[in-house]
């Protein structure tokens, strides 16, 4: 017992002193939130069980060990006097029924989870250490058998504390069992395997995937609780961060965040961010899994020389953790093709059981490639000029920003004038590409027919950075924000309308961080409003069947799920995709992927079959890029629905008799 | 004294950049130029030599010139500054360079010795050579610095016409079909001395290599006539064709966007279109 508390306290002590190696991130505040994901992701095993099946499984042989964990302490007791037990709870006959039946469910749990294990086989546990879990699952079987023929051998022997018919399943064991020495002998036997065991599995578990026993609850608690759009931003510029330590991303172990660290920790190889990852099922050389592994057999790796490094510090104590000399972590931990196959769509991190947030370590990763090693494709690199140089990713005069609103008397607010209650954030995309330019002017139809006051800010307007920073270029993203927050606030911009998920997203969640607050709302849910409130009437078309794709960073990263679906079932009849809502699958352009060459299948081709085949005569969308994508996506599947925007639709359905629809 | 490199006599950027030294007023100009395989270290470590106690080594702004430099400056330990348009010695000297690709002038201090540049190309207008000593790679260079590895040998596309520096281009599209559909666009190019190019549908579909693309995550060109065909105009393809001087797009759907930046438009089938453009071709020429 000494010695396995030996090792447990030992390994803690170094993963700990590890962690306080990290880069510091503040995650602190929003308690409640916190202590409401303990209880639903944790002790509700809300995120397991996404996936049913195996989700009980594992839920059954959580629950069974807290109902289990006071046996602990009583087999310890057990095992030095078989005459003593713990006061009270030893001796109800409640505990003893629990017990029974939590332990056979944790022996139905770990039957389930190696018949998946062993005969389904299912893909997403490819490159998982599979025998480690193995004996881990014999190992849980061991603790619950033991415990099982320690009652019942007790129960045999008459030294039951509780009435045997309390506990059925042991009860029925003890027939196994005579009253005699073999018995007598059996019954130390069976409680010292069952200790053992235990302490067996406390001292392997810090060492081996199982850590997520220990460390899950924590990486849960100080998972993020803002919006999963938001990125952390580098100070380059805070006075406070001494100079060698400005981040710019992730280039080796040292610059990893402790709770980067700690995701590592808690990863359990399950395999279920690799399922849900569009860059995996559409044979990319991503699995965030296999990301994951790889940079914590990293951290591992170098875990030694950090905590030396933190503990000497520099001088004549040997090296800080500046000068150590680490091994890169792409492509050592992690092959570089990888971190560009990211969509950053967040399905990841919605599938993961224990908060990693896989996202965050890509971006650092690209972060650090981008600033640092200037390593990153080729063909992106004219989007993060054009960027730079005329404030949109297409290398379009600014000037011609506002040319979509010609002739539909849109006012644009001059420098000096005070915004009207809604700004129209028009973005990139709706004001330059030809077919989401469709967007924008459906849009301010829209918003003229049911008589709001808005404005845009015409060439004033300018990128929000957002394809810069999914890049990895944190540097021009953060020019720009604070370009923009400049203009917005000097026009004392209150509210925003934008018919962008990405621009609603970057000046939602990630402008407060540059002094811009203001509240943003995405085009669908103003109009979905504007409906309901009776001042838009659709003409709703009996017949046409509408299937409406989520946009990752509106659906997933920021929530806005019924807005858009109450607008088509205004205009039409909708019919859901399989993969909708949070659970919708990428367009194929988050993550700059929009300026990127995709290797491998095309991620829209894949979304616009699943679309197709639900049979609808149109694929609404409510996001520029989607609209693109997956416009493109029928093009080359050949399968010829329309894609359109649900503004687009709302302004047709809208459309007085005598005016052409937009 | 200055030591500055050039490729050779002829070379222009490599006049302008002797002419830059000489307007320094540092001193005498030693003009080398290196015999034998371009292998950036090896060449480095002969100017680290060769300039011991120089004012200041210099060379032109060209993708060599820069590469050599930076080596000369890794092994040195001091800093280099690439493309200046200007220089003024002092302690420290003030440089004006060129930098994202000619969008922005920068002025730096430039604090080492010898002073370590390049000269941007046109930073001065170019002189004949009047003496060059070329000297072979010194004994001093080690066998790891005189190794070049060639990694990747990448082919002309086009049938040796480059597509950014093509006078005239034509492209397909999606509405080109196929791999095999390009016979038609390839032959028009051919009789006009044309580059062939291609949208990002074409290449993401594998009909063509992506080096032939036009486009955002293609090549940007600026022809004096951009011929498009089967194209509909998707904003990241007219990203990398904005710069040509003519349009001419051929697409059976008189919507498609193409139309709106076309100076010639043609609305119907690139199959029956594109040839009988090369078919009235070959008859102007042969008449």
């Amino acid at each position: 017992m000494v010695l396995s508390g030996a090792l447990f306290t030992r390994r803690v002590q170094f993963l700990a002193a590890l962690l306080r190696t990290g880069a510091p991130v503040t995650r602190n505040g929003d308690t409640s939130r916190r202590v409401r994901n303990e209880a639903s992701i944790v002790l509700g095993q809300r995120k397991l069980l996404q996936r049913i099946g195996p989700g009980l499984i594992h839920a059954l042989i959580f629950w069974g060990f807290l109902v289990l964990g006071p046996t602990i302490v009583i087999a310890m007791i057990g095992a030095v006097s078989k005459h003593a037990t713990f006061p009270w709870l030893g001796d109800q006959g409640w505990f003893a029924l629990l017990v029974d039946v939590f332990a056979v469910l944790v022996l139905i749990g770990v039957v389930s989870a190696l018949w998946i294990r062993k005969v389904i086989r299912p893909a997403r546990f490819v490159g998982s250490h599979l025998g480690e879990a193995d004996l881990i699952l014999a190992l849980i079987a061991t603790i619950a058998i033991t415990l099982l023929l320690w009652h019942a051998s007790r129960i045999a022997l008459g030294l039951n504390e509780w009435p045997a018919g309390d506990a059925p399943v042991s009860n029925l064991l003890s027939r196994l069992f005579g009253r005699d020495g073999v018995t007598r002998v059996l019954e130390r036997v069976f409680v010292w395997a069952h200790v053992v065991t235990i302490l067996g599995f406390l001292a392997y578990l810090p060492r081996s995937k199982h850590l997520h026993i220990a460390t899950a609850a924590i990486n849960v608690w100080f998972g993020r609780t803002g919006a999963g759009g938001r990125l952390e931003p580098l100070r380059f510029d805070d006075p406070d961060i001494p100079e060698e330590d400005i981040r710019f991303g992730a280039g080796t172990t040292a610059d990893l965040t402790w709770k980067q660290m700690l995701d590592t920790f808690s990863c359990t190889e399950c395999g279920r961010c690799q399922d849900a990852c569009p860059a995996f099922a559409t044979g990319k050389l991503l699995s965030p899994k296999l990301l994951i592994m790889g940079l914590r057999d990293q951290v591992f790796a170098d875990g030694g020389s950090l905590v030396t490094a933190r503990a000497g510090g520099g001088a004549d104590n040997g090296p800080s953790s500046a000068e150590l000399e680490l091994a890169a972590l792409v492509p050592g931990a992690v092959p570089e093709e990888s971190v560009w196959d990211c969509v950053t769509c967040g399905a990841c991190v919605q599938a993961c059981p224990v908060s990693i947030e896989h996202v965050d370590h890509i971006v650092d990763l690209r972060r650090h490639l981008v600033m640092v090693e200037s390593s990153f494709p080729s063909e992106a690199e004219p989007m993060l000029r054009d960027v730079e140089r005329s404030s949109n990713p297409w290398g379009k005069a600014q000037s011609e920003r506002a040319d979509w609103a010609a002739d539909l008397g849109v006012r644009i607010l001059e420098p000096g004038e005070i915004s009207p209650e809604y700004l129209y954030w028009v973005g990139c995309a709706s004001s330059f590409d030809e077919r989401a330019r469709k967007t924008a002017e459906a849009t301010a139809t829209l918003l003229q027919r049911a008589g709001v006051d808005f404005a845009i800010l015409g060439p004033r307007e300018a990128c929000t950075g957002d394809p810069a920073r999914r890049m990895g270029n944190e540097y021009v993203f953060q020019a720009f924000a604070e370009q923009n927050v400049e203009t917005l606030n000097a026009s004392g911009v209150g509210k925003i309308i934008t018919n962008c998920p990405h621009c609603f997203n970057t000046l939602g969640n990630e402008y407060p961080d540059f002094g811009g607050d203001y509240e943003v709302i995405h085009h669908s849910e103003v109009f979905a409003r504007l409906v309901a409130e009776g001042r838009l009437k659709p003409q709703r078309s009996e017949g046409l069947t509408i299937t409406y794709h989520d946009s990752c960073y509106l659906a997933r990263h920021n929530d806005v799920l019924a807005p858009p679906r109450e607008l088509i079932g205004a205009v039409g009849e909708p019919v859901e995709m399989k993969r909708s809502g949070k659970e919708t699958f990428c367009c194929g352009a988050g993550g700059a992927h929009m300026w990127m060459e995709e290797r491998g299948d095309a991620i829209n081709g894949n979304r616009v079959r699943e679309a197709a085949a639900t049979g609808a005569d149109t694929l609404a969308v409510a996001c520029p890029f989607c609209t693109v994508m997956l416009d493109d996506g029928v093009q080359s599947e050949g399968t010829g629905m329309r894609v359109a925007d649900v503004a687009t639709l709302l302004a047709e359905a809208t459309a007085p008799r005598s005016e052409p629809a937009t | 004294m200055i030591l500055c490199f050039v490729a050779g006599t002829e070379d222009e950027l490599s006049q302008q950049a002797v002419a830059f030294a000489g307007s320094l007023g540092l001193g005498e100009v030693r003009v080398v130029a290196i015999d034998g395989p371009f292998a950036p270290a090896a060449w480095a470590q002969t100017l680290v030599e060769l300039g011991a106690g120089a004012e200041a080594v210099i060379a032109p702004g060209d993708d060599r010139g820069n590469e050599l430099l930076a080596h000369v400056a890794a092994k040195l330990e001091q800093p280099m500054a690439a493309n200046c348009v200007a220089v003024t010695p002092g302690a420290p000297a003030t440089v004006r360079r060129v930098r994202w690709g000619g969008s922005l002038l920068e002025e730096a201090r430039l604090d080492g010795a010898p002073l370590l540049f390049t000269v941007a190309a046109h930073a001065v207008a170019a002189e004949p050579i009047a003496a060059v000593e070329t000297v072979v790679v010194s004994d001093g260079a080690s066998a790891a610095d005189r190794v070049v590895v060639v990694s990747e040998t990448v082919a002309a596309s086009g049938g040796g016409v480059s597509l950014s520096d093509a006078d005239v281009v034509v492209s397909g599209g999606r509405g080109v079909g196929s791999s095999e559909g390009f016979s038609v666009i390839e032959e028009l190019a051919e009789l006009l001395g044309a580059a062939v190019g291609c949208s990002r549908a074409v290449t993401s579909a594998g009909w063509r290599p992506h080096t032939d693309q036009v486009g955002q995550t293609g090549t940007k060109i600026a022809p004096e006539l951009y011929i498009a065909c089967g194209i509909s105009g998707a904003t990241q393809h007219m990203a990398g064709c904005k710069g040509a001087k003519r349009l001419l797009a051929i697409n059976p759907d008189g919507e498609a966007s193409i139309f709106a930046s076309a100076d010639y438009a043609v609305i119907g089938d690139l199959h029956e279109v594109v040839p009988a453009i090369s078919a009235e071709i070959r008859k102007a020429r042969s008449a």
